[in-house]
């Protein structure tokens, strides 16, 4: 429109989405291939440790002659568990509260607004810390670390957006109809909702990735032998030297892994979700000029075929 | 320019004003005093602010609401005309004044009305003195009274030596502007001349089809008297407020069988509220609303202003009529009776709400709305967001259904001509002093 | 003023709920922390105290009447968090000292950090993110998208590691790890600084893509101002005002990444002491560290929602509509 308005960039979202999903398929191939095909990776051979790609080993092995292909599918299997299962609890657990806090309001919504708000005043990977250290190594400590800290984004989105529609004339007309709250909740309130959970669900399981494999890093998630990215990184670095495919396998999965779940959403969607205060808006779009929809638009005047249109 | 949506008339002043979006392809000549612009952005730019200025059409989006009121009018003299800071101020500070906003000249956008920032706008242009001012739709959406308002302002702009040219739907003000029109439809111009010639004697069909569906030209609707029965509706005593202000007190109001009520006001003045009171959706303050009592809860129904509003945007229409149908157990036949007498097309039942025209859907949704065979309806400004044709065509709809139905129907409108012609009552609400609700007619 | 007033009293009430609620859930979590570490916490204290070797069953017990471990667990609770409201935070268990000292030590160095890479972050970010917006076809616009792509998708640990590698072992440019000299803050200051600079980049370039297409900002340029002064006049204000909106979420960031990069580069702060903490189960040090960390997150958020609300007139000034 001007020499001002930025250049498009070179690839869309749609595309970078499509790119992420494919990528994501490949990995959890991956994962699931090597449980079924790929050797065992608990098996050490300390008479091949540290050993550089081979047919028999095509990622080499690590300090203990484990097959780093295999860990790594291993990891893949871990981090998936838990990210996904714990994104989807939270996913549940916040949409079902969001709704009742938008329906119910009063004190019921008040109630989980500071129940959220409490679990908001610490930041997410302090309050998993400290529920992992209530049962250091153990995955239902982690589960419930990450799904404490992930259902209030959920919460939020579902409770404001659901007040609003709850609010507007959609849902009053409906009511008048004699409609109940199935159907309004159904044909209503959840249909514009998909799309922004599928995306903080994505969000969320990165950030549960990323989680994991912080925890893992500093010692004090998964213990080992399980194989978990951010352990494996760990255990790597002393033989940098000597095997730095070993440190650069866990590195790339982790980062490619949570690229591509980041694709999936549209981050500054989050930002503007957690902002306080509006700014001057976007411009309006200009509209295109209105087709006329109606085969006939029949006129009191006689005879005259004007399209009625909106104004 | 007048015209109905879809015309071209917005998109003329753009090119003009050369913000043509850039998906769009112009050709043809335009020149602004003696320099060819042909609607290019880059060599219109360098003559904004000092040779053309559009108003916003929204002018609560168009200002800063991060600067003071006085900042912004008088950057508008600083930048165009060269003028140091202090007697731009000085200049901003006069203009403000003639505009009766002497009060608002520190204050923040969010502390001002929608009008009082028009109001800043036009101060803007006047105080950058550009020689062809644009307004494009300056009262969309506003009431009788601010129309006047914003009419008036035009013509003060006028009176400095700038040329005008205001892009509206509205053939009052056309009027009252004077000079010349153009009338306009479909990207064509079918008409133009001077303005008192043409609106007296317009020679197009279509000049005439536009005038003709301006209300004060309707006739009245021959309603049949209404019955003496018990009345379907009935408020003794209401009173409500929003927060200090007091919308209405001690109101008596009943609606009979087949009963048209219209209700006029200016904007803000309670009307809306009075209706959802009646049906039930809003508590009063004080008093009571009765509802005859053999009707079900479902008989008393709202007709929405903005027609997608009350549809789901995720359901075809054909679907939530069924979703009615299937509901209260109502045979298919009636709804193609219905759709036969408001002349819609079976087509359209597979279409989204936003894929159907507004006058289509907001027929749409009466027909929803009188397969429940209703004993109350209120209607809130059913029309306000159509077409001056369209808006003709659907309250003619609006009232057949009345009187064939037989419910009694709550019409909310700020055009006080629409409100007479198509009631058997007219109410005022503009004074809410006294116990009881002004009668006019 | 009377808006002012109340607006701070609100804001200083939310900030004393935040804190309690921090507070209590730190507590109640520690609490329950000691209550399932293995073993009787009264013989634990008493060897603690005598040593292990002299160690018996009536030291136990006077041990457990003394501080009544034999209490039922609503009341020991109950003592837990009286304590902690008056901040008796007791002695780590690993190096004895009082672990109100540990952290009144430790806080300067975190903030000493966190600082330096904000201040970083802040400033790449908005140099970065203006260009992408004002010239984003450009050629030298180009790389900025992908490697914001890269770095969000790299946790902390990933980058303080791969620059650890690259810039202190490789290149030999900076100390791997250490405290004490300006030099050493840099490699964790750039660490932490390029987990924030991507979000801050994004909401940059967006923020000032949106206010070029805004209404406002055409209507300034209608006006016929100049572009440089309509960005100056028009641009710059609601650009700050937003990306000091979105600076809260950036201390999310900004904690979690601490965390990780202290312990990484051995860097004494709070995120260092909490981890190492948790792996020595020293639960006074976990409950203390967790409480430090929580309460500054909440008091600096507290300052930004102040700043925010003291800087946009919207909020500041009340929105009572003057008749027309």
């Amino acid at each position: 429109m001007s020499a001002m308005s930025p250049a498009a960039i070179k690839t869309s979202p749609a595309q970078l989405g499509r790119w992420g999903v494919w990528i994501l398929l490949a990995v959890l191939l991956l994962g699931l291939l090597s449980a079924w095909l790929g050797q065992d990776p608990a098996i050490q051979n300390l008479d091949q440790n540290l050993a550089t790609p081979s047919t028999t080993h095509w990622l080499g092995t690590d300090h203990l002659g484990r097959d780093l292909l295999a860990r790594l599918g291993e990891a893949v299997r871990v981090s998936f568990w838990l990210a996904l299962g714990s994104a989807l609890l939270a996913v549940g657990l916040g949409t079902v509260l969001g709704l009742c806090a938008a329906w119910q309001r009063g004190l019921t919504e008040r109630l989980l607004c500071l129940c959220a708000d409490g679990v908001a005043a610490i930041p997410g990977l302090l309050w998993v810390l400290l529920v992992a250290a209530l049962a250091p190594g153990q995955k239902w400590a982690l589960y419930s670390g990450l799904v404490l800290t992930a259902w209030v984004e959920f919460f939020r989105l579902v409770r404001s957006r659901a007040s609003m529609t709850l609010a507007g004339d959609a849902v009053q007309a409906g009511r008048l109809l004699g409609f109940g709250a199935p159907y309004l909740l159904r044909w209503h309130v959840l249909p514009p909702l998909w799309p922004d959970l599928l995306r903080l669900w994505s969000y969320a399981v990165a950030n549960a990735v990323l989680a994991v494999a912080a925890l893992g890093f500093v010692g004090v998630g998964l213990r080992p032998p399980t194989a978990e990215l951010g352990l494996m990184m760990t255990e790597a670095l002393p033989y940098y030297d000597e095997a730095p495919w070993l440190l650069a396998g866990p590195v790339l999965l982790l980062v490619l892994v949570v690229a591509a779940l980041q694709s999936a959403t549209r981050p500054h969607e989050r930002e503007r979700a957690h902002e306080r205060t509006p700014v001057a808006g976007p411009g309006p779009a200009y509209p295109p000029p209105a087709q006329c929809t109606s085969p006939t638009g029949s006129h009191p005047a006689g005879g005259l075929q004007f399209c009625p249109e909106r104004r | 320019m007048v015209g109905e949506s879809g015309a071209g008339k917005s998109l003329l002043a753009q090119a003009i004003m050369g913000t043509l979006p850039a998906a769009l392809r112009a050709s043809g000549a335009i020149s602004i005093g003696g320099v060819a612009t042909n609607g290019e952005r880059a060599l219109t730019q360098a003559l904004w602010g000092r040779r053309l200025m559009m108003l916003p059409q929204e002018p609560w989006s168009a200002l800063n609401p991060l600067m003071r009121m006085h900042s912004q009018v008088a950057e508008a003299a600083h930048f165009v005309r060269g003028l140091d800071w202090p007697t731009a101020r000085q200049q901003a500070s006069a203009q403000l004044h003639a505009l009766s906003l002497g009060h608002a000249t520190q204050q923040w956008l969010h502390q001002i009305s929608g009008g009082m920032a028009q109001r800043v706008g036009v101060a803007c242009a006047a105080v950058a003195q550009a020689s062809l001012l644009i307004a494009d739709e300056p009262t969309k959406g506003l009431d009788p009274q601010a129309c006047e308002q914003v009419a008036q302002l035009l013509m003060a702009a006028q009176t400095q030596g700038q040329a005008l040219l205001t892009i509206t739907h509205d053939l009052d003000l056309a009027a009252q502007l004077g000079g010349q029109i153009v009338v306009m439809r479909q990207g064509q111009i079918v008409e133009q001349g001077p303005v008192q010639q043409i609106l007296q004697q317009p020679q197009h069909a279509y000049t005439q089809a536009l005038i003709a569906a301006q209300p004060k030209h309707w006739a009245n609707y021959p309603f049949a008297a209404a019955g003496e029965a018990e009345p379907v509706v009935q408020a003794r005593g209401l009173s409500k407020r929003y927060g200090e202000r007091r919308l209405f007190d001690g109101l008596d109001l009943a609606l009979q069988a087949g009963e048209v009520v219209a209700i006029s006001g200016p904007s803000g003045c309670g009307k809306t509220t009075l209706g959802n009171v009646l049906l039930g959706v809003v508590q009063a303050d004080a008093g009571q609303v009765q509802h005859r009592a053999d009707l079900p809860r479902w008989k008393f129904q709202k007709l929405y202003q903005d027609p997608p509003a009350a549809f789901s945007a995720f359901r075809t229409v054909g679907q939530a009529l069924a979703d009615v149908r299937q509901l209260h157990g109502l045979p298919d036949a009636q709804q193609t009776q219905w759709m036969q007498a408001l002349g819609l097309d079976e087509g359209l039942l597979a279409r989204r709400p936003h894929e159907v025209s507004g006058g289509e859907l907001q027929r749409f949704a009466l027909l929803r709305l009188m397969l429940l065979q209703p004993a109350f309806l209120f209607a809130d400004e059913p029309t306000s967001r159509l077409d001056p044709i369209t808006q003709r065509h659907t309250m003619q709809v609006l009232c057949d259904c009345a009187a064939q139905s037989g419910c009694a129907v709550l019409l909310v409108s700020h055009d006080a001509d629409l409100a007479r012609s198509s009631s058997h009552r007219h109410l005022s609400m503009t004074d809410l002093g006294d116990r009881e609700v002004h009668m006019v007619h | 003023m009377s808006m002012g007033w109340t607006l701070a009293t609100r804001q200083g009430v939310r900030l004393l709920g935040q804190s309690a609620l921090v507070a209590g859930a730190v507590g109640v979590l520690s609490f329950v922390m000691t209550r399932a570490l293995p073993g009787d916490a009264a013989y634990r204290i008493a060897a603690g105290r005598y040593g292990y070797d002299r160690v018996d069953t009536a030291a136990a017990d006077a041990v457990r009447s003394e501080l009544g471990l034999d209490q039922p667990a609503w009341q020991q609770l109950l003592h837990w968090l009286g304590d902690l409201l008056q901040l008796r935070l007791g002695d780590s268990m690993v190096s004895g000292d009082p672990v109100i000292d540990e952290i009144t030590h430790q806080l300067g160095h975190t903030l000493q950090l966190s600082l330096a890479a904000w201040l970083l972050a802040i400033t790449l970010g908005l140099l970065l993110g203006s260009w992408v917006a004002l010239r984003g076809g450009h050629w030298s616009a180009r790389w900025i998208q992908p490697m914001c792509t890269l770095l969000r998708a790299s946790p902390a640990f990933v980058l303080g590691v791969v620059l650890m590698l690259g810039l202190g072992v490789h290149l030999d440019w900076l100390p791997v790890a250490g405290h004490g000299e300006a030099i050493n803050l840099v490699l964790p200051a750039l660490a932490l600084a390029l987990t924030l600079l991507p979000g801050m980049t994004q909401v940059v370039s967006q923020r000032l893509r949106q206010v070029l297409a805004s209404d406002a900002f055409e209507f300034a340029l209608t006006k016929g101002l100049h572009l440089p002064a309509a960005l100056w006049r028009h641009a710059l204000a609601p650009l700050a005002l937003g990306t000091l909106a979105y600076a809260g979420m950036q201390l999310v960031l900004l904690v979690e990444g601490v965390v990780v990069v202290e312990s990484l580069v051995a860097w004494p702060g709070i995120g260092h002491a909490l981890v190492h903490a948790v792996l020595a189960r020293d639960v006074p040090m976990i409950q203390g560290t967790a409480l430090a960390m929580g309460l500054l997150f909440v008091l600096l958020n507290g300052l930004m929602d102040a700043a925010v609300q003291w800087l946009d007139p919207r909020l500041r000034e009340p929105a009572g509509r003057s008749a027309a």
